[in-house]
């Protein structure tokens, strides 16, 4: 009689008697995972939000800060926006040569430390460079301006809008601008009609992303432009003249702040804050 | 009217190439091909929408082989249906309709009435494809395109959605191409058939002639026809007039052997000698309990292997010599004949039944 082998059950048996140990310190270390991240957060809003809060209405350094802060990267981010989504639509739809290394470009400023952004600006836009003196003779001096906090921003920025954008366009398939170019629509068409209303939502997304980089920047602007201050070098002028306590409050606002585009993310993506009971 | 002249396109790596065929004006094409043959490829290049890299198109006589997909005068129709998700009903109809009358007409003939207003989210996959129609056909095209249109439907809305654009196609006689993997499509509807397989062109003719004279075993065995044999071939001297002196030999069918294992079928045909294929279909064979005397060139005695009744069609698989011969007989005929497995039988068809290639 040929002998069957064995079928062990030993490696399961000893996998389920170390489950409940794996499960807790996958717990834990995900516990100090997000405590690591939570914590400084909580720890700074819990110190100087109030106080942040109330110097709003004091303040009016701050004041200008925020508002200059918001309008240079609500004008960076318009900026983006048109400048940047027909190049986020030839990326997700053309099948042209070179495509990847154009990506590849856009993709650098993300990986660059951002007074290397700044400097690299700096090059390129001071007074003394060819497109600077261009700029200069236009009214536009970028350098120790609003117009250099919003170069600074739009280029730390508007390549996380070029990646965004470009998947909110790889979403839509093509054949959606197909049917429609059969149904008598030239391609801009097709694209104002179908491809724009069915993108719109990554599009905002992408806008939002890119807005909350360019609030929160502060290595490429403070090599451009260190006055008028944003929001990010007042936080660091406080904290290096005066000392923590007075950057807390700044730098809580900031956080504060940051929870607007974050709220409207999750909208966008109709994310709830509370669990849904299953059905 | 659709006339492609060695046309070939590319998408990434896969492309079609050297197709020529053609469909008159007012007829019906079907292009068959296996999943990955390019059908889709090819009817997209027609409509514009993957650049012609070579060749010739012409739709209605003028020449749009570099022609904007918007000026081709044609509507498409995939087997997902694509409509527009942020439309409702009536507003996906109306996209490039020729005027609020024919959105209303569509609607109503293609029984959407109720549906109109909805969000297309909610239809089921019958009525997203009835919209697809509707849209395609609301805007009056003179060239219909539809890649695997019934692919998606359950057979009962199947037969509806084709009988509904059976009916509008009699009524207008616009110029249709539909591609499909279901060769039961091309009998059923097409003038044209195009056999289409790995980006070329197989053969192109009238459907009947596809499913009787196959240029390959491949267009045979993919068609369907149930018996292609491998052999060889030998023209025969039969009987006059086939060789009769001053005959022209090049025009005429001659009396072929084809032999294939240890049995000899007897066919016509213009073959050359040596190595070949016949094809012949299971419902041109006979099935008989004794041996007929009759005008019937080949008759074979063997053994029933298997029964394969669907409906009204019984398929018999008969061992003639050890080859599988499948016959098609109707399932009242192999009960009263009291087929079964094991018993012996005698398989006949005419040498005009079998087609060598």
């Amino acid at each position: 009689m040929p002998t069957l082998p064995l079928i062990t059950t030993d490696t399961p048996a000893r996998e389920s008697r170390l489950e409940p140990i794996l499960s807790v310190l996958v717990a834990l270390a995900a516990s100090l995972f997000l405590l690591f991240l939570v914590a400084p957060l909580v720890g700074l809003v819990g110190a100087g939000g109030l106080r942040g809060l109330r110097l709003l209405g004091s303040d009016s350094e701050l004041r200008a800060s925020l508002l200059l802060t918001v309008g240079a990267a609500t004008l960076a981010t318009a900026l983006a926006i048109a400048g940047a989504t027909p190049v986020a639509y030839a990326l997700a739809r053309g099948r042209f040569r070179g495509r990847a290394l154009l990506a590849a470009i856009i993709d650098l400023p993300l990986l660059i430390p951002h007074p290397v952004a700044g400097i690299a600006l700096l090059l390129v836009l001071a007074r003394g460079t060819p497109l600077g003196a261009a700029l200069w003779t236009l009214g536009l001096q970028v350098t120790g301006s609003v117009t250099g906090i919003v170069c600074a921003m739009l280029f730390v920025s508007a390549p996380l809008y070029v990646s965004a954008a470009r998947e909110a366009f790889d979403r839509v398939d093509p054949r959606f601008e197909g049917v429609a170019r059969t149904l008598g629509d030239t391609r801009w068409r097709a694209m104002r009609r179908v491809t724009l209303p069915l993108a719109w939502k990554g599009l905002l997304a992408a806008a939002i992303v890119a807005w909350a980089r360019a609030v929160s920047e502060f290595g490429a602007i403070i090599i451009l432009v260190y006055h008028p201050r944003v929001a990010s070098v007042l936080s660091y002028e406080r904290f290096t003249a005066f000392g923590l306590r007075e950057a807390l409050p700044v730098a809580a606002v900031l956080v504060l702040l940051a929870l607007i585009p974050l709220a409207a993310l999750r909208a966008l993506r109709g994310d709830d804050l509370l669990p849904q009971r299953r059905r | 009217m659709i006339t492609l002249r060695e046309v070939s396109a590319r998408v990434g790596d896969f492309a079609v190439e050297d197709i020529t065929f053609d469909v008159p004006q007012g007829a019906y094409g079907i292009v068959i091909g296996p999943t990955g043959a390019g059908k889709t490829t090819l009817v997209e290049a027609i409509a514009g929408l993957v650049p012609i890299t070579h060749g010739m198109l012409t739709l209605g006589g003028s020449d749009l082989t570099r022609a904007a997909p918007e000026r081709r005068r044609l509507s498409l129709v995939y087997q997902h249906a694509y409509l527009f998700p942020h439309l409702s009903v009536r507003e996906n109809v109306a996209y490039g309709a020729v005027g609020a009358n024919v959105v209303a007409e569509m609607l109503e003939r293609f029984g959407l009435g109720e549906v109109a207003g909805r969000n297309v989210r909610v239809l089921s996959g019958g009525e997203r494809q009835l919209v697809a129609l509707a849209r395609a056909l609301a805007r009056r095209p003179e060239v219909l395109l539809l890649d695997e249109p019934f692919a998606a439907l359950d057979p009962r809305r199947r037969v509806v959605v084709r009988r509904e654009l059976r009916t509008i196609y009699f009524e207008r006689r616009f110029t249709v191409l539909q591609v499909t993997h279901d060769f039961h499509e091309a009998g059923l509807l097409g003038d044209v058939g195009v056999v289409l397989d790995r980006g070329r062109v197989l053969q192109a003719g009238p459907p009947e002639e596809l499913f009787r004279r196959p240029a390959s075993p491949v267009v045979a065995d993919f068609i369907g026809a149930e018996n292609v044999l491998a052999g060889r071939a030998q023209p025969i001297r039969d009987a006059e007039p086939d060789w009769a002196p001053g005959a022209d030999a090049e025009d005429m069918e001659h009396a072929v052997a084809f032999t294939t294992g240890p049995i000899t079928i007897y066919a016509l045909g213009h073959v050359i000698p040596g190595t070949a294929h016949a094809v012949i279909r299971a419902d041109e064979i006979w099935l008989a309990r004794a041996a007929a005397s009759s005008s019937v060139r080949n008759q074979f005695q063997g053994r029933v292997l298997e029964l394969s009744p669907a409906g009204a069609i019984t398929r018999v698989t008969v061992d003639v010599s050890g080859i599988p011969l499948v016959a098609a007989v109707t399932t009242r005929s192999a009960q009263e004949l009291q087929l079964a497995p094991g018993v012996e039988v005698f398989a006949a068809f005419k040498a005009t039944a079998v087609h060598l290639c």
